[in-house]
Parts: C-alpha cells; sequence; structure tokens
C-alpha cells in the first residue's frame, strides 16, 4: 500500500510526505520503495516522524476552546488538513535485487518523488530473517537516537512476525553482540524493547 | 552605515512623548464625537447632506450618510450550520521600465472554506504572465496608458472578483443537491476610489471587468463584502463635522464656530475609534459613501458598516444589492463574525482571507526565479535581456 512520497532523498535515507496527515508510519516500521525499472525493490526503517507547517514560515498555534479540542479542531478548520503535512524519515536498510536479499546501502538513493509502500509480511519475514542491518540501523544520525529507532524496529518486527519468540531471541543476542562494549546501551535498548523480557535476556546472558 | 540610527531613535523618542502627550485630550475629543453621534437625528443629519448636495457644496472630506440610525448596534445571528466562505486576494510582479522585455505577472489566491457536516477546504491560486500589448496597455492600437502602479492594482482588484466568480462556477458545476449558502470576502475595500483621479475611458475600461464580476456574482446569489482591517477611514467623523458646520466645510480658516475645536480633532478621529462602543460581533447600522467614483457604480453602489470583530473594528463594505438584503446581510454580518471566531490570531482575521493571502503571495524568490526564467527562455531564443545602466549598476554596486 502506498503510504508516502519521497520529498528528499541521499544515499543513506530519505524523508516522505505521508498521506495521511498525522499518522507516519509507525516508528522502527519497515518500508519499500519500488523500482520496477532496475527490478529492484528499496528497504528502509522509519527513523521519525513529525507535523509542521506547509510553510515553513508559518508555525502552528493554538485553536482549541474549551469545546472545541483535538480532532474537532480539524472539522472546525477545515483548512489545516491543506496548510499541513506529515512527514516522515527513513534509514535505507538493504535491497532485494535479482530475487536476492541484500542488507546494505543500495547502489543509488531511492528517486525523488517516488512512492513509498508498506511491506507485506512474508516480505518482511524474508528481509528479516537476516539481521545484519541492525548495524545500518545504529549508524543513523537523526532526530530520534539510532538505539531508539533499532529498538522501535524489533518491536515492530516482533509484531508484525505474530510475536515470533524465537526471532526475539536471536535479535536480542545480535544487539547483545553489537552493544557488547557498551553496557548502558544495551541495557537503553533492551529496556525500550520490553522492559521485562530485556531483564530476563540480561540475566540469562549475565549482563546485569 | 549610512542610515544614522543615533539621529532617528532620537526622533522617535521625540515621536512617543508627542503622542503620549496628544492621548489625554484626543481621549476627551472622542467622547465628545460619539456622545455627537448619539444626538444627532438621522433623518437630520441625512437632509443636511443632501442639501449640501443640492447646493453643490463639494466636500472637501468623504462623507458617510446613515441608512439607519447613527449609533445603532446590530448583533451578529448565528452561522448556519452548513456554509461556505470564499476569500480572495492578489499579488503582483509589477512590470519594470529598467528591464528591456516588459511584462508583469498576476497571481489570485483564494480559499474556499466549506463549513458544517461536509467540512472541507480547497486552497489554490491562479497565475498568469501578461506581455501582449492588450495586456501591457489600457489601449493598446495607440501604445497608451501602460498598465502599472494604480492601473495595476486596478487590474488586479478586477482579475480577484473575475477568479472569485470561475471559482463559484466551477464549485456549482460540481456540486449536485442543495448548496450551502456562500460568502464571497475579498481583502481590501470594494470602492476602487484610486481610480477616481483617471480620466473617464480609463475609468470605464478598468471597471467594467469589476461590475460584470459583481453583476454575476449577484446573478448567482452569492453575497460580496470588501473586508477592511484596521480602517483608515473617517468617513462617519467626517459627516459629524459636517453636521456642526454652519458655514461652508470649505472654508475652514476663517470659522468662528464655537465647536472649531471638535470639528478639528474630529479631522483626526478615525471611524474605527468613533465606533469602539460596539461590543463583540455587533455592527453599526448602514452608511453610504459619497466617494465620486461610485457614481459609475450603478446598482452596485457600495454601503459599508463597522463590525467588532473582537479586538479590532474592522469596516466592511458591501454592494447596494446585498446591504437591501435583509436575509444575505444578516448571513453576511454571521459568517464575518463566525471567521473571527475561527480565527488563529489575535486581533482576528478571516481564515478564508488569510489563507486566500498565503495563496497569493509571491515570495522574494519566486520574483528571482520568475526573472531567472524569463531570461533563460528569452536566451534560447537568442534574445538577451537588456538592463538599464542604472538598474545594472545597483545590482553590481561595485566599490
Amino acid at each position: 500500500m502506498r503510504i508516502g512520497e519521497i520529498v528528499e532523498t541521499t544515499s543513506t535515507g530519505f524523508v516522505a510526505e505521508s498521506f495521511t496527515l498525522n499518522r507516519p508510519p509507525p516508528l522502527g516500521s519497515l518500508v519499500a520503495v519500488s523500482l520496477p525499472a532496475q527490478d529492484m525493490e528499496i528497504y528502509a526503517v522509519v527513523a521519525y516522524g513529525q507535523t509542521v507547517g506547509l510553510d515553513p514560515g508559518r508555525r502552528a498555534v493554538r485553536r482549541s476552546t474549551e469545546i472545541v479540542f483535538d480532532e474537532a479542531i480539524y472539522h472546525e478548520h477545515p483548512e489545516l488538513k491543506h496548510i499541513l503535512r506529515t512527514e516522515f524519515g527513513a534509514v535505507l536498510v538493504g535491497y532485494l535485487a535479482e530475487g536476492q536479499v541484500w542488507q546494505h546501502l543500495p547502489p543509488q538513493p531511492p528517486p525523488l518523488h517516488f512512492s513509498v509502500q508498506t511491506v507485506e509480511t512474508g516480505e518482511l519475514r524474508r528481509f528479516t530473517d537476516h539481521l545484519l542491518y541492525f548495524r545500518l540501523l545504529l549508524s543513523y544520525n537523526g532526530p530520534v537516537s539510532p538505539l531508539q529507532v533499532l529498538a522501535a524496529n524489533v518491536r515492530e518486527v516482533y509484531r508484525q512476525r505474530g510475536s515470533d519468540r524465537a526471532w526475539l531471541d536471536v535479535a536480542a543476542r545480535e544487539i547483545a553482540t553489537l552493544l557488547k562494549n557498551d553496557h548502558e546501551a544495551l541495557l537503553t535498548v533492551l529496556y525500550a524493547i520490553d522492559p521485562g523480557e530485556a531483564s530476563a535476556i540480561a540475566e540469562r546472558r549475565g549482563q546485569l | 552605515m549610512p542610515l544614522k540610527l543615533g539621529a532617528v531613535s532620537e526622533q522617535i523618542e521625540h515621536m512617543a512623548q508627542a503622542m503620549a502627550a496628544l492621548s489625554p485630550a484626543q481621549e476627551q475629543f472622542l467622547e465628545q464625537a460619539q456622545a455627537l453621534l448619539r444626538s444627532i437625528p438621522a433623518d437630520a443629519l441625512r437632509l443636511k447632506l443632501e442639501q449640501q448636495r443640492q447646493r453643490q457644496v463639494r466636500f472637501p472630506w468623504l462623507v458617510a450618510t446613515p441608512h439607519g440610525s447613527l449609533c445603532g448596534a446590530i448583533l451578529a445571528h448565528p452561522a448556519p450550520v452548513d456554509f461556505c466562505v470564499i476569500g480572495v486576494d492578489a499579488s503582483s510582479v509589477p512590470p519594470d521600465r529598467h528591464r528591456s522585455v516588459r511584462f508583469y505577472v498576476l497571481n489570485v489566491g483564494y480559499a474556499a472554506l466549506t463549513y458544517g457536516r461536509y467540512a472541507d477546504a480547497v486552497l489554490d491560486a491562479e497565475s498568469q504572465l501578461y506581455f501582449r500589448d492588450e495586456d501591457l496597455y489600457l489601449f493598446p492600437e495607440k501604445r497608451d496608458v501602460p498598465i502599472e502602479g494604480t492601473l495595476l492594482n486596478a487590474r488586479m482588484e478586477v482579475e480577484s472578483l473575475q477568479t472569485l466568480q470561475e471559482v463559484i462556477q466551477h464549485r456549482a458545476h460540481r456540486s449536485s443537491g442543495e448548496r450551502p449558502p456562500i460568502v464571497a470576502l475579498r481583502d481590501g475595500p470594494l470602492i476602487l476610489w484610486t481610480l477616481q483621479s483617471e480620466p473617464q475611458e480609463v475609468q470605464d475600461k478598468l471597471l467594467y471587468g469589476f461590475l460584470q464580476a459583481m453583476s454575476s456574482l449577484r446573478q448567482s446569489g452569492i453575497p460580496l463584502a470588501g473586508y477592511i482591517s484596521y480602517t483608515d477611514s473617517r468617513d462617519v467623523a467626517n459627516s459629524l463635522r459636517v453636521w456642526i458646520c454652519q458655514e461652508s466645510p470649505n472654508e475652514c480658516e476663517h470659522c468662528k464656530n464655537s465647536k472649531r475645536d471638535l470639528c478639528l480633532a474630529l479631522a483626526k478621529i478615525r471611524d474605527r475609534d468613533l465606533f469602539n462602543f460596539l461590543a463583540t460581533g455587533e455592527r453599526s447600522e448602514l452608511f453610504a459613501s459619497s466617494s465620486q467614483i461610485l457614481e459609475r457604480y450603478g446598482e452596485h453602489r457600495v454601503d459599508f458598516f463597522y463590525l467588532n470583530v473582537g479586538g479590532e473594528i474592522v469596516r466592511v463594505e458591501v454592494p447596494h444589492w446585498v446591504s437591501a438584503d435583509a436575509e444575505w446581510l444578516s448571513l453576511l454580518h454571521a459568517v464575518i463574525y463566525d471567521q473571527s471566531r475561527r480565527s488563529p490570531g489575535f486581533p482576528p482575521y478571516p481564515p478564508a482571507l488569510l489563507e486566500a493571502h498565503e495563496q497569493a503571495v509571491i515570495t522574494t524568490t519566486e520574483r528571482r526565479l520568475i526573472e531567472e526564467m524569463v531570461e533563460r527562455a528569452l536566451g534560447l531564443h537568442g534574445q538577451s535581456v537588456l538592463r538599464s545602466a542604472k538598474d545594472d549598476s545597483k545590482r553590481r554596486r561595485g566599490i
């Protein structure tokens, strides 16, 4: 399903304008950009979302009253849907070419104005069976800390894989390996995934 | 820095002191003026203004003829459940006489905001570049009367109303079933007083399109209003001056009237201050403007009222076919007040006009871009754009 259009693009990520106001795709979710001409599918993980004025010079101001607030504000001010925009940033984590999944940066950035799409469960399973892309997520530099983006991705993938505990264990071990030299960072990620599970996993690995 | 800010700052201080010293006296005169407004019978003032007119006394100022009581205050009705406000505004890139190619750009922005059960918004603009003789000159066959300055502004007003009319027609074609009431708002006056000093044939040419668009709106059943924020008008205050004037209003220097001080103070009082007794949501009674250009408006002759939108007294101008229709006038009053309630700022400003302005505005970057696009396009066709030496030297600013 098409969910946005790329408005900024680089070799490491892109910014897309969401088709739905105030509803960017979930933080950490896997999205894709199809390039039929190259027979390629580029994958990215949503790293932040924001809703701002269409014109950068116009700041949002308070609109609520005692009786009009929240969703009702949009009904009372129908122009808001046209002067606000929701955008999301995504970090590139790999691509599918010639039937094979690669978990490194694609040779070219995805083209400007191309559509961003959701990823079907089967495709998501296929991509997340390997976790090399965690390294790309950890090297991400943006408004949200890479540790939180990684944790959000693990939560999302775990959910979309149908609460796949085996996958979660593998992911936690992979994260523990990647962050073995940074105990605080490791705990930050594990707690952000699930405080209870994190304690148990950390205990099992003798990290606590 | 060539601007001597030190000197200016000293003068700013003097100005502030002078204004502060003046303000208690002005307050007193304002109270006297409002007492006068309450005491004058509207019929008697109308009669006096009419007599002066019959005697062909030319007022040195614009005066307002009251249609009702001078100090009447009418509260806004609630706006309908479903309605639409269409605001329109325009801006231009004027022709540059320092450039070898002559053209101008008009950008008319509009915002159609629908409220109620079918809440929706359409924000857009119509942009057009004009370069042909018939666009550049009012009389192209003689290449006479170039459209620039005041005439370009008037042309912009005409385009605004025509775009408004087109937007409404387009909506009428699209929608089926019962149409919610629509109100059309223009940013600025409906009285194109800047054309007053132009020759009659110039006025005819420019007013034709403006009045045609007004006729179309009337036929479509859409009340139109010009919304003037922070109005400088003194029409009603001037009528008070006529009322207290015992001699000719043209011979102030020989005046021996006991109310001369009040008369001189009235010259400095703006109608927006005079009507500050209106409560939020209330409007004044209607007044007819004496602007000379209105003699050419026919059925579209403009009346106006003042309205407290909450934080500001604004002037609203309406064609006579709106002011004469109680239902339309009431709808317009209700909708404008409702717009102020929905305004994101204070003092309020109608969102339909705010968004129309945002669509109409041409930024400095866009102006530069247009210039570059013209130069590139002409270059591709082997034409170079020459600039005057003056313009060139200002751009280079060589040392």
